[in-house]
């Protein structure tokens, strides 16, 4: 099956698009890898069955090393399933500025989709991926895992923006674990902006000696669906630093919000802030903020809050001739703006354009 | 007919009556100004024309450019021409500036530069509205929004309050080219009404009639110049009876 056969409608909504400039791509439907390449040199994009052949050290030193295969009763369902997903690789000092575009569909109504993804950077290296999981236009309900392992060398740097289009009847039950070698940064995207049955996610990074690990989603709750995602940042080595930021607008459903930064060594340093947007009462914001300071030397701090749309900030722009819906939808917009310094600006402005349509179409 | 005409408006705000039948007309390219003790209901006035919520019109209506807008929403309003520069405006975190401005541009895209330049807004383009503003930042702003608006009916909600004697020029400046003070009074086309309590935009705009509004009701009207002297050496309560009856007559409000 080629990308010809697939809704490109669908492709596109998640960022995946054969024409835009990128470095390689990847994409799987259902259980099948369907493309795998790349065009740069330093840059290994391969399927990971195949990389057990090629790079042994993938199968002995990195499967299910991040994420214990006995860790939850997710990795324990995958564990049991032949891996389907990618190993990308990028040389040591090797800084790619296109982003490698991924992307992941389930097809078939009423199976249990299971992904396992590898990343592997090298000292110094420098990648961006942006994965999109969406169903394609006849899979309807289902179960999505997806474990993904990350390993980032010293000094290295990855930009992991993950967007989810997901359907109301999917189950989804992503893992993700990241190594962060010393003073390396690891920044991750979420953006989730359909209904879903349900999402459960919290990934973990391992921080060490002056490295960084930033987590930033945006989520747009509709209908039933329920989130119970988050994140947790370990701040393993000296002068580590890790970054929360959390903003969920919820027209209904149930979404469960949990953040921890736990500062072990001395010179750590994190800031979390949670914030959430009810825009009625159909929906429910439940924001769980963690600090853990495990040493006297270390600077945590979050910020949480949960409202609805301010009167006074509707009347305001009101004033200046909006309609109350251009207003909120205004608003809303701004309110999942996030500026996320080191993200290309192309993905950034994808991300911008992602939350448009969707605010726009719910308003 | 008047540009602007407001007939016996009673105005209550959270079940107090605040205008108690108020008065007032204003043609086509003229300024005026409102001048009034704190309390008397000035801003409650201009919360009225514009429509703001929590202004409860309980009698009385407004008629602007032919149109009574007493039942009109406060957006109907603005597109209708009619635009407030706030007193106390509200911080929008998230939305920048220049988004706001790129919605109300009635001009071609260079002019957000140009008249941010003007304004010495440049930097603060691609901030979040009024975040982190300071009082005099906030006020250049709002005349920066009204400069892509350019609504016809111009309200000012003491536009110098907080604002360094050099700024108010700054904002002067860009006032003056929304009410096209540079043109011939005949040819102007936008009015304005202005709340000021120190008088200092008097300096840089002209004002062509001047109301005094005590308790709710309008007292007088008469010269913007000379009733701003009664009121720096009497004080609002000795002068305010002698000049009302006095211009009030004359002019029935209306210039």
């Amino acid at each position: 099956m080629n990308t010809m056969q697939i809704d490109t409608g669908r492709l596109s909504e998640i960022g995946y698009d054969s024409c835009v400039a990128s470095c390689g791509s990847f994409m799987v439907l259902d259980h099948t890898v369907v493309e795998s390449h790349c065009h740069i040199e330093g840059l290994v994009v391969l399927p990971l069955k195949q990389a057990f052949d090629a790079y042994p050290h993938v199968r002995e030193k990195l499967f299910f090393n991040a994420v214990a295969s006995d860790s939850s009763d997710t990795a324990q369902q995958a564990a049991g399933k032949e891996p389907v997903g990618y190993y990308v690789f990028v040389k040591p000092g090797v800084r790619i500025e296109e982003p490698l575009q991924a992307a992941f569909l389930f097809g078939e109504t009423g199976s249990r989709q299971f992904i396992h993804n590898i990343i592997e950077l090298g000292e110094g290296a420098e990648l961006n991926i942006v994965n999109g999981c969406t169903t394609a236009t006849h899979g309807r309900s289902g179960i999505h895992v997806g474990i993904t392992e990350t390993y980032l060398g010293k000094n290295a740097h990855l930009g992991y923006t993950m967007i989810h289009n997901w359907g109301r009847a999917m189950e989804v039950f992503p893992v993700g674990a990241v190594s962060v070698g010393e003073g390396a940064r690891y920044i991750s995207n979420y953006v989730g902006m359909t209904e879903v049955k349900k999402i459960v996610t919290n990934p973990i990074a391992h921080v060490a000696s002056g490295g960084s690990a930033r987590f930033y989603s945006v989520i747009y709750s509709k209908g039933d669906s329920f989130f119970d995602t988050g994140a947790r940042v370990l701040l393993e080595g000296k002068d580590a630093s890790g970054e929360i930021i959390s903003r969920v607008v919820s027209e209904g459903g149930t979404v469960i919000s949990r953040q921890l930064l736990a500062g072990e060594r001395a010179g750590t340093f994190g800031h979390m802030e949670c914030s959430g947007l009810l825009l009625n009462e159909n929906g429910v914001i439940h924001s769980i903020p963690e600090l853990k300071g495990a040493h006297p030397d270390i600077n945590l701090a979050h910020e949480a809050a949960v409202g609805k749309i301010s009167r006074e900030e509707l009347g305001y722009l009101m004033a200046r001739g909006l309609t109350e819906e251009q207003a909120r939808a205004l608003i809303i917009r701004g309110f999942l703006d996030i500026t996320i310094e080191g993200l290309p600006g192309k993905i950034q402005s994808f991300m911008e354009e992602i939350i448009s349509r969707s605010v726009e179409g719910s308003i | 007919m008047s540009f602007l005409k407001i007939t016996d408006l009673h105005v209550s705000v959270e079940g107090k009556e605040i205008l108690k039948g108020i008065d007032l007309s204003l043609d086509m390219g003229r300024t005026a100004i409102i001048f009034g003790p704190n309390g008397s209901g000035k801003s409650t006035l201009m919360g009225a024309i514009l429509g703001l919520t929590g202004y409860e019109i309980t009698q009385g209506s407004i008629t602007f450019k032919g149109h009574d807008i007493s039942r009109l929403s406060v957006d109907e309003r603005s597109r209708l021409g009619i635009g407030l520069s706030f007193q106390y405006p509200p911080a929008i975190k998230g939305v920048r500036l220049r988004t706001l401005l790129q919605t109300l541009n009635r001009h071609t895209p260079d002019k957000i530069a140009e008249y941010a330049q003007l304004l010495n807004l440049t930097g603060y383009l691609d901030r979040d509205i009024n975040v982190g503003f300071s009082g005099g930042e906030r006020k250049r702003s709002e005349v920066l929004q009204l400069m892509m608006q350019m609504p016809d009916l111009l309200l000012l909600d003491e536009p110098e309050s907080g604002v360094d004697i050099e700024n108010i020029s700054v904002i002067a400046s860009g006032l003056r080219i929304i009410l096209e003070k540079d043109q011939p009074i005949s040819k102007r086309k936008r009015s304005a009404i202005i709340i000021t309590h120190t008088g200092f935009i008097l300096d840089y705009i002209k004002a062509d009639i001047a109301f005094v509004i005590m308790d709710g009701h309008v007292l007088g009207c008469g010269a913007p110049g000379e009733i701003f002297e009664e009121i720096r050496r009497d004080g609002y309560s000795k002068c305010s009876m002698c000049f009302a009856e006095k211009f009030y007559k004359e002019s029935k409000g209306a210039l």
